[in-house]
C-alpha cells in the first residue's frame, strides 16, 4: 500500500483512453490565443467553443484598457487577503457596484467563484445544528463548502421542489439553521432551475437560500442579473453568488444579499480569510465588463441567437441534446470511449469543445459540452456546424462504448 | 411487526436490488461488498443508489454519513439508526 495507489484505476482509464488518440482532453494547451473565440492548438487554429466567455467580453476595449491602468496604477498584485492588506479602494467599489446592479444591500467580493461558494456554505453552516440541503447537481465547490463547513449534508433530487420539501419536512426540530444551495443554470448540461419554486419552498419551512448563478449572471433576465431575476424572484434570494470568471471575462467571485448578516463573513469565512486579494488587473477587468453589461443588451441577445442557431442545428442533425435552448448545448454519447473519440474529432476539424464524463456529470453520462459566446461570429459557428455535421455522419457508424 | 433479522434481510435485499443495475461485473452481493473497490461504483453513483433507499424508506441520509460507508454491510446498519432515530 502507498499513497498513490488511491491514483491508479482512474490514471488506467485516463492513459488508454490518452493513448487512443495522442491528444489529452484535459491538459489542452492554448498555444497563441487569438481573441475570444480563436487559439492556436498545435499549430493549428480553432474555435474556442468550450469556454464561458459567454458575454464575449474578454478582449473588450474598455476592460483591456481598465486592467491596463490599474496594473500600472496598482500593481500587478495585492500579495495580502481582504482581510490584511489586499482591500483597495477599487475592491470596495466593485463590492458596491455588483450590490447595486443586482438589487442587494451588501455584497463580498472573493479571489475565485468556488471560493465565494466555499467561503459563504462553510462560514453560513455550522455543526452540529445546522443542515445543508443541496440540489444533487450542484457544483463541486457546493459539495467542498459543505465539507469545509462540517455541517449535515442532505442532497435532494435535481430541480425537484417536492425532493426538497420531503427532506425540509423530515428534519428533527431541533435543527437550528437551515441552507439550502442550488444553481440558476447548471454547467454541465445548460438546463435551469425552477428558483422560485425552491425558494417558496424553503421560505415556508424557514430556510435560506443560497443560489449560484455562476454561469446565468449576465445570460438571463431582462438586464441580465440571472435566472432569478428571469424568474422574478431576486429580492428573495437570501444569498446569491456569483463569479467573474465567466460572463464578467476575470476571475474572482462574489457573495451578495440583503441580510446585513452578510458582513460577519469578513471575520469569520476562512477562504475570505487566508488567501490573497483579486489582483487590482482582476478587479478592473470585472467592473469594466459589469459596466457593459449594465449598459448595453445587445450582447445578450446576440448571445442567445447565437445559442439558439446552434440549438436547433444539433437538434436537427439528430443529436441527443442535454436541455432546451441555452448557451450551454451538452450532446449524449454512448460512453466514455466514445465521448473521447468524438472530442478527438471534433479537435481535428477545428473544434474545441469540453468533454465530461463520470463521476464529473449528472447520471453518469458521458458528453460534450459545447458553451456558445457573443463573440461567436457567424463564421465560428458554421464552423462548429460543419464540424457536428461530420460528426453524426462519424457516429453513425460507430458502436464504440466504454 | 417483523424481527429485527427479518427487517435486517428485508432492508439487504433492498440494497441489493437497487445496486443491481450497477453491478456491472455481476459481483456476487453481501453485507462485506465493498461498494467502491469491489463494485467499481464511482462516488457520484453511490450518492444516487442512496437517494433511490432514502425515497424508498422515507429517511434522509446525510452526505456525512455516506462518506464513510464503505460496504453494503455499514449501509444497511446505517439506514436502521436512521430509520429508528427519524421514526
Amino acid at each position: 500500500m502507498s499513497l498513490f495507489d488511491k491514483f491508479q484505476p482512474t490514471k488506467e482509464m485516463y492513459y488508454a483512453l490518452r493513448e487512443q488518440t495522442g491528444r489529452d482532453p484535459f491538459g489542452v494547451s492554448m498555444d497563441e490565443m487569438k481573441g475570444p473565440t480563436r487559439a492556436i492548438v498545435k499549430g493549428r487554429e480553432i474555435v474556442l467553443a468550450g469556454t464561458n466567455n459567454y458575454l464575449g467580453l474578454t478582449y473588450d476595449e474598455s476592460a483591456v484598457k481598465a486592467a491596463q491602468d490599474a496594473v500600472a496604477q496598482s500593481g500587478t498584485g495585492t500579495t495580502g487577503s481582504r482581510f490584511a492588506n489586499g482591500t483597495y479602494d477599487a475592491h470596495r467599489q466593485l463590492e458596491i457596484d455588483l450590490a447595486a446592479f443586482l438589487g442587494f444591500k451588501h455584497c463580498i467580493v472573493f479571489s475565485t467563484g468556488y471560493q465565494a461558494n466555499l467561503g459563504a456554505i462553510s462560514s453560513l453552516a455550522k455543526p452540529p445544528e445546522d443542515v445543508i440541503l443541496i440540489d444533487a447537481d450542484c457544483h463541486a465547490c457546493i459539495y467542498d463548502g459543505c465539507q469545509l463547513s462540517g455541517a449535515e449534508t442532505i442532497r435532494f433530487r435535481h430541480n425537484n421542489p417536492s425532493s426538497l420539501e420531503k427532506r425540509l419536512q423530515r428534519l428533527d426540530e431541533k435543527v437550528n439553521g437551515k441552507l439550502v444551495c442550488l444553481e440558476g443554470m447548471y454547467s454541465m448540461f445548460g438546463d435551469t432551475a425552477p428558483v422560485k419554486e425552491f425558494v417558496d419552498i424553503a421560505h415556508k419551512y424557514g430556510a435560506h437560500v443560497l443560489l449560484d448563478e455562476a454561469h446565468s449572471f449576465g445570460v438571463f433576465g431582462d438586464n441580465g442579473r440571472g435566472l432569478a431575476e428571469a424568474q422574478d424572484i431576486i429580492g428573495d434570494v437570501d444569498f446569491y453568488t456569483g463569479t467573474f470568471s465567466k460572463s464578467l471575462a476575470s476571475i474572482g467571485g462574489f457573495v451578495a444579499s440583503n441580510h446585513d448578516e452578510l458582513e460577519y463573513l469578513r471575520f469569520s469565512s476562512r477562504p475570505y480569510m487566508f488567501t490573497a486579494s483579486p489582483s487590482p488587473a482582476n478587479i478592473a477587468a470585472a467592473s469594466a465588463a459589469l459596466k457593459r453589461i449594465a449598459s448595453d443588451q445587445s450582447m445578450r441577445i446576440t448571445l442567445w441567437e447565437n445559442a439558439k442557431r446552434v440549438h436547433a442545428a444539433f437538434t436537427q442533425l439528430g443529436f441527443e441534446v442535454c436541455a432546451p435552448a441555452s448557451p450551454v448545448i451538452a450532446v449524449k454519447l454512448a460512453g466514455k470511449a466514445q465521448a473521447f473519440k468524438a472530442w478527438n474529432f471534433l479537435m481535428e476539424n477545428g473544434v474545441y469543445v469540453n468533454l465530461a464524463i463520470p463521476p464529473g456529470t449528472p447520471n453518469a453520462t458521458s458528453i460534450l459540452r459545447l458553451s456558445v459566446s457573443a463573440a461567436h461570429t457567424n463564421e465560428d459557428l458554421d464552423i462548429v456546424i460543419s464540424a457536428y455535421t461530420a460528426l453524426s455522419e462519424m457516429l453513425a457508424n460507430d458502436d464504440s462504448k466504454d | 411487526m417483523t424481527s429485527i433479522q427479518e427487517d435486517d434481510d428485508l432492508v439487504f435485499r433492498k440494497i441489493c436490488s437497487l445496486i443491481e443495475p450497477l453491478n456491472e461485473k455481476g459481483v456476487k452481493l453481501t453485507r462485506d461488498t465493498d461498494l467502491i473497490a469491489d463494485l467499481e461504483i464511482d462516488s457520484v453513483a453511490v450518492l444516487d443508489v442512496v437517494m433511490d433507499i432514502e425515497d424508498n424508506y422515507d429517511i434522509s441520509i446525510p452526505v456525512n454519513t455516506i462518506s464513510e460507508i464503505k460496504t453494503i454491510g455499514e449501509l444497511v446498519d446505517a439506514i436502521h439508526a436512521i430509520k429508528k432515530e427519524q421514526s
